[in-house]
């Protein structure tokens, strides 16, 4: 790669530092040992936050010696972050990446090549103001998965120039170039990313959400009838919606704006973002699973998406870390892009349903749900009975009785949902990938490879244990640590397949330890 | 260090070759002092469920109203269950509890209630670490946690010998896994300190 030298590529090289240190930061990582700093403007990104607070501060308690106290306190910050700036490097060798910063709490984190996991590069507003892009730079680690190991700010073409020269050596190629993008294999309209993020949002969150959707509803009506105001629990309710329904889905529908998702080579690549715009890529290698999900909403409308467990994609702002591979499509586009994307995961193998035994432990487990719920409700049952038995018209009809007849409903919808959860649940092995498919409501298809497998857990019940059944739970190393897959019940033999697979592929060499090294 | 004797109807589901010293299914049981340290454990938290009790009795009358009876019959059929579980819960812990470390797994088969059979690949191993809070302390029993990357598994109420013993068997077999995978240095050509 050839590159102009740091001051045409607008990154600032530490003059003051020794030999090695007079180069440039675009031509990292093929020009080696040069110390180079991050774009200024994160002086003013991280005092930013710092601003507001005092700004707020000071016109709401602006009395007296305070404002001069609070500027003080500004400047005190910002000539704080100006340091941590000026005295913070990174140096790009040939085998690692050294982010030192050299204040009074000394840090020097080396980050090898060989353990990086991605490199991906993101944009907020402050970085269009200033033309800069984030470099977000992860390694395969499931004590720090959720934080990026180093969070670098550079001008963009530099970013997307160091992103493209450590991409070359994690993947063995550039990452696309902007001029020669590469054709999508679907493409996603913006209704596709608004259907997306109003029903991919779990079914329990709406139930819930809309629970308090109604509930602040007819707190308003009943204060608009009897003409009193509106009191607070019909706000709070209203505020409970909104930070559980609605303000997930907004968030889903601009995190996914304008996505794009490809394969070039073995690495996966995915554009999209309204606000912050992301460049993810990964190699195909890091997925640990895939996972189909379809929530209730999703079924009705005939609707998958697809996500992937990868370790080392945290940006550090606090974003769901499962990347997307597909969003809510059509069951079949879903399936295409599955079988275009990530064929090493299209699982051919038959699947099995649960055995007769499982359906009994199944009734005895909503039988004994159901029973806890009755105790429960009991009480409280009673109590409302004698409080509410003298009404009079509708309320003297409906009240004294709701609660047994709520009961009567959640246990009618536990015994349902245990019939489904039966009759939907499967478990499949095959040479490669074995399966899981789990869940009444939100169901969802999981597919590991068992060279990912970090530990296998089989458990049985004392009920499980009479009726020959027992559930496996296999643990993987995913975007947020650790993570743990369920099974349903299966014959304890079945599921001792997963953990003798995995240990029998590691015996015969058929695990290729470095490709899965983490 | 007492090893107790062999474990019967157990057998090595695989090839690997269990620790010297191992019952005849390769399966290791705990040392009977580990019932002792549970009792231990379990009569402070029913103390502290205890005075929680007490005090609930004593002052909660006023604010419970007319919950009150509710929640103290409620509180004394969890103390009456806890009680019931304490007493049963140990000896049946030791009974079932196994473990075997082979030259390429840990399999820890464990649980009251619920019976759960733990395999970790050693090739999956990141970190091996020996804990021992107050109790085990006293009794000269320590825990040995086993870290991989997507989880951790246990091995308890270990003696202390044997816990120092079990950790440096997996850090020898990740360690010789390790020596393995390194690229061969190369070998000395004969008669190369001549030329």
């Amino acid at each position: 790669m050839t590159r102009p030298d740091l001051e045409a590529e607008g990154c600032t090289t530490d003059a003051g530092m020794d030999a090695a240190g007079t180069g440039t930061a675009a031509d990292t990582p093929t020009r080696h040992g040069e110390r180079i700093r991050c774009h200024p403007s994160i002086i003013v990104e991280r005092s930013l936050s710092a601003i507001v607070v005092l700004a707020v501060l000071t016109t709401q308690l602006g009395r007296g010696a305070l404002p001069a106290v609070l500027a003080i306190l500004f400047i005190g910050l910002a000539l704080f972050n100006y340091r941590q700036w000026s005295r913070t490097t990174i140096q790009f060798n040939e085998r690692d990446v050294v982010v030192e910063r050299n204040t009074l709490f000394k840090m020097k984190k080396t980050l090898p090549y060989a353990k990086v996991a991605s490199v991906n590069v993101n944009r907020g507003i402050l970085n269009r103001v200033f033309g800069t892009s984030r470099l977000l730079v992860n390694i395969n680690s499931g004590s720090g998965a959720t934080v990026p190991e180093a969070v670098l700010t550079f001008r963009q073409d530099v970013a997307e120039g160091i992103r493209a020269g450590m991409a070359e050596r994690l993947y063995g190629h550039e990452t696309a170039p902007e001029e020669e993008p590469a054709e999508p294999p679907v493409s996603f309209s913006p209704v596709d990313v608004i259907v997306h993020g109003l029903f991919s949002v779990s079914t329990y969150q709406t139930v819930f959400g809309f629970a308090f959707l109604a509930y602040s509803v007819v707190q308003l009506y009943v204060s608009t009838v009897t003409g009193a105001g509106a009191d607070g629990k019909a706000l709070v309710s209203l505020l409970m919606f909104f930070s559980i329904q609605l303000a997930p889905s907004v968030s889903l529908i601009f995190h996914y704006y304008n996505y794009r998702v490809y394969r070039r080579g073995d690495t996966i690549y995915l554009e999209h973002g309204l606000v912050r715009t992301y460049k993810t890529s990964f190699a195909v290698s890091r997925i640990n699973a895939v996972r189909v999900k379809r929530t209730l909403a999703a079924r009705l409308l005939h609707r998958s998406c697809i996500e992937a467990e990868v370790v080392g994609l945290a940006s550090g702002s606090g974003e769901s870390l499962r990347p997307v591979l597909c969003l809510l499509k059509d069951d079949a586009t879903q399936q295409r892009l599955l079988e275009e994307l990530v064929p090493e995961f299209v699982d051919e193998h038959a699947r099995e349903r649960q055995p007769a035994g499982a359906r009994s432990v199944l009734l005895i487990r909503a039988a004994l749900a159901s029973l806890a719920l009755v105790l429960a409700t009991a009480y409280p049952s009673i109590y409302l009975y004698h409080e509410t038995a003298a009404l009079t018209g509708a309320a003297g009809t409906v009240l004294p009785y709701a609660l047994p007849l709520a009961t009567t409903a959640a246990i009618l919808a536990i015994f349902y949902a245990t019939r489904v959860s039966y009759r939907i649940t499967e478990f499949g092995t095959g040479t490669d990938l074995f399966t899981f498919v789990n869940g009444a409501v939100d169901r969802e298809t999981v597919v590991m490879n068992y060279d990912k497998v970090q530990m296998v857990r089989i458990t049985r019940g004392p009920v499980a244990r009479v009726f020959g059944v027992a559930r496996g739970k296999v643990y993987l190393l995913s975007a947020i640590g650790g993570a743990n897959v369920s099974s349903g019940y299966f014959a304890g033999s079945r599921l001792a397949a997963v953990g003798e697979t995995v240990m029998g592929r590691i015996a015969s060499g058929e695990y290729d330890y470095r490709k899965n090294s983490i | 260090m007492s090893f107790p004797g062999p474990v019967s109807g157990q057998t090595p589901a695989d090839g690997g070759s269990p620790e010297p010293g191992a019952g005849a299914g390769g399966y290791r049981r705990l040392n009977r002092k580990c019932m002792l340290s549970m009792y231990i454990d379990y009569a402070v938290w029913y103390a502290v469920l205890l005075v929680a009790y007490i005090l609930t009795k004593t002052y909660a009358e006023g604010f419970l109203g007319s919950y009150y009876d509710l929640i103290r019959y409620g509180f004394l059929l969890v103390l009456g269950v806890a009680l019931v579980y304490i007493a049963v819960a140990p000896p049946v812990f030791y009974a079932r509890y196994r473990y075997r470390i082979t030259e390429d797994r840990v399999d820890v088969r464990c649980g009251v209630l619920f019976i759960r059979h733990t395999l970790v690949p050693i090739e999956r191993v990141h970190q091996v670490e020996i804990t021992r809070g107050p109790i085990n302390n006293i009794l000269g029993l320590a825990d040995v946690t086993i870290t991989t990357a997507g989880g951790e598994a246990d091995i308890r109420y270990l003696e202390i010998d044997e816990a120092e013993t079990v950790a440096d068997r997996l850090n020898n077999l990740i360690g010789r896994m390790l020596r393995e995978r390194m690229p061969a240095a190369p070998t000395p050509r004969p008669g190369a300190a001549d030329e």
